[in-house]
């Protein structure tokens, strides 16, 4: 054997192995056979066995087994010459020096790399085996190897904690073997550096989890002084995180997908507004005003600001409204979003005070940035701070839910005990400066004297996440088909659009029904529609889009198919 | 028969239908209609080309625009021409 001069001093199975193979392939064609084989099972058998050792010592009794398997179809034919170098005698022989703990420490170091551990295992059959002398062993070639350092790095936990355990029999043994001295120092200091990284590491995990409570005791005071100190449009950004980190806050603002300050509305902005509707600016008024009362509660002194600052988001959403796609959807969005604001504000009574805070930092952070993503986030922080985080989509509301809001919010306005404001309102109403609070002040009059006593279906949040949820689905697989990144606001605009196209999916099928004088709708009248809006034609039929784009779940439950005993199913 | 047997091997569906979510919202709009058995499946089928169609769209846009990101005005003009073709 030639290639059998290998110059490792313990040949690793893997070594051998190979040997073996390259022993057995020159052989006889019979053998060629057997060691293709054996060439298969023997790359197999190697990691097989590596890990075997690696694992624990009683299962390396496989091993054997398996050389022997190996060598079994290696070698049908016994070779006197080659019994000494058989892969079973070489992996006994090997079992037999290696120190009985293995490389193995540890159940951290599993797999270790063969190449490394090859390394590792010359060495350890080169020392004798005993746990404390393998530590300094294990720390003297740390600095030698670079893979050994990493492994050195994985076995790190437990040979600190192993130092320290026997530190004593550590150190002393050590320094015991000779040459060691200057590695035992290495090693002890490279112990102490080991010490040093992680004791912090396993003290600041605990920290971690007190940390937000420091945090917040904090920020009250913060909060507080900066509710003294803001005037109308200054220091914005700062005001946030107080109020965000404050409890009851937190849970407001933490609904709120977008908390931004309400930087809305630039004095700029309110001078050019072109008031483009009435409506529109009527119910923004609507919505601050019962905002606003919240935020009456707490500090006379603010109304100056409050007024502004609703006459801003007044203006800002005014402005908001004419980047809408249409007038028509911007009164969508707002009706329903009044109809919603009315819910919530049933729900979130309690939380008025907190709101009321919340508000006034809202409203005196009010200022100039009128973009369409800013309005609807001011309105959904005045909702939002009710716990709304959808006010920018338009629910799926039909005509009641407008109706539903509009009796809500005088209701809203005026009865509920939490909103003694309602002569806030009034209060209010006079005092707006600005002309658009002004044209605003008009319908609320007749609003607030209306009073109508209808309760409000409990559950609006309800309705809305998951409806949000179902979109937001939707919504995703669009980014899928879309292939290409998207913005968030193009994924909102999304789910508005996918709002408006349940409406009108729904109207559709409502007038196909009443058209083949049913009420309930069926699969014809899918069909008929998706024939109607073009994607099911002479050449396409229905089945196919199923089959297409559909499960199978789903296509077994649609398309009829004939199983056996005689029956179709879906029956038809 | 059958069907039951091979329904009952795969337990999870991939690209599950929402279909608690389709009957809710047709519930919420149309409260006096009824759906049939299995119609929210095609519900969500059409949904499901509905916008594939739409993010067909929006992306020719955005690379009309020379855009590698879908921005929202182009989901807005693709929408106008989508709604407009899914009017029937």
């Amino acid at each position: 054997m030639a290639d059998s001069d290998i110059s490792d001093n313990e040949p690793t199975t893997r070594t051998l192995l190979r040997r073996v193979l390259d022993t057995e392939a020159p052989r006889t064609p019979r053998r060629r056979q057997s060691t293709r084989a054996g060439v298969q099972r023997t790359p197999l058998g190697t990691p097989f066995s590596m890990r075997l050792r690696s694992q624990t010592k009683t299962t390396a009794g496989r091993q054997p087994h398996r050389a022997r398997s190996i060598g079994r179809l290696a070698h049908t034919q016994t070779r006197g010459q080659l019994k000494e170098q058989t892969p079973r005698t070489l992996l006994e022989n090997i079992l037999l020096t290696a120190p009985e703990s293995s490389m193995v420490m540890p159940e951290s170091v599993v797999k270790p790399v063969p190449a490394p551990q090859g390394v590792q295992f010359s060495r350890r059959e080169s020392s004798p085996g005993s746990l404390e002398l393998q530590l300094p062993e294990l720390n003297a070639p740390a600095t030698l190897a670079p893979g050994r350092l990493t492994s050195g790095r994985r076995k790190k936990r437990l040979r600190l904690s192993e130092f320290q355990q026997g530190m004593d029999q550590g150190l002393p043994l050590s320094q015991e073997p000779p040459g060691n001295t200057g590695a035992s120092s290495l090693s002890s200091s490279l112990n102490l550096t080991f010490a040093t990284p992680l004791l912090p590491q396993s003290v600041q995990r605990p920290g971690l989890a007190r940390r937000p409570l420091t945090r917040r005791a904090v920020d009250v005071g913060i909060f507080l002084q900066d509710l003294q100190d803001t005037s109308v449009a200054t220091a914005l950004p700062g005001d946030r995180t107080p109020v965000a980190t404050l409890p009851t806050d937190t849970v407001l603002e933490d609904t709120q997908p977008f908390s931004q300050p309400l930087i809305g509305c630039s004095p700029s902005v309110h001078h050019s507004i072109p008031s483009p509707s009435l409506s529109a600016e009527r119910t923004v008024s609507r919505r601050t005003w019962s905002s606003g009362p919240g935020l009456q509660n707490n500090s006379p002194r603010k109304p100056a600001q409050l007024l502004a600052g609703k006459a801003e988001e007044v203006d800002a959403l005014a402005m908001g409204f004419p980047n809408t796609s249409s007038s028509t959807s911007g009164e969508d969005g707002l009706e329903p979003l009044l109809g919603g604001v009315g819910e919530e504000v049933e729900e979130r009574m309690e939380e008025s005070m907190s709101l009321s805070e919340v508000k006034e930092a809202a409203g005196a952070q009010a200022s100039a940035r009128a973009e369409e993503p800013e309005a609807h986030t001011e309105v959904a922080e005045a909702e939002g701070s009710w716990g709304a985080t959808e006010e920018k989509e338009p629910e799926g509301s039909s005509g009641d839910k407008d109706t539903e809001g509009r009796t809500a919010r005088p209701e809203l306005a005026s009865s509920t005990p939490e909103f003694p404001q309602a002569r806030q309102l009034e209060f209010l109403e006079p005092a707006p400066p600005t002309s658009t609070a002004v044209l605003s002040s008009e319908p609320l009059e007749p609003l607030s004297a209306r009073l109508p006593t209808r309760v409000q279906t409990a559950g609006p949040r309800l309705r809305q996440d998951p409806y949000k949820m179902g979109l937001s689905h939707y919504a995703k697989l669009f980014s899928f088909y879309a292939k290409m990144p998207m913005e968030k606001k193009a994924l909102e605009m999304v789910e508005k659009c996918l709002d408006k196209y349940f409406q009108r999916l729904c109207d559709d099928l409502d007038v196909f029904a009443a058209h083949a004088g049913r009420k309930t709708v069926r699969l014809e009248d899918l069909e008929l529609l998706m024939r109607r809006q073009g994607l099911v034609t002479d050449r396409v039929s229905l089945h196919v889009l199923v089959e297409q784009h559909l499960p199978l779940e789903y296509r077994q439950l649609l398309i009829p198919c004939a199983f056996s005993g005689n029956t179709v199913f879906p029956a038809q | 028969m059958a069907v039951a047997a091979t329904i009952s091997q795969r337990k999870r569906i991939k690209r599950k239908a929402p279909r608690g979510f389709l009957k809710r919202v047709f519930k919420r709009q149309k409260p006096h209609l009824r759906l049939e058995a299995s119609c929210d499946l095609l519900v969500h089928l059409n949904c499901l080309l509905f916008i594939r169609r739409l993010a067909e769209e929006a992306r020719t846009d955005a690379c009309k625009n020379k855009c590698g990101v879908i921005k929202d005005q182009h989901v807005l003009a693709a929408a106008k021409v989508m709604l407009k073709k899914s009017r029937g």
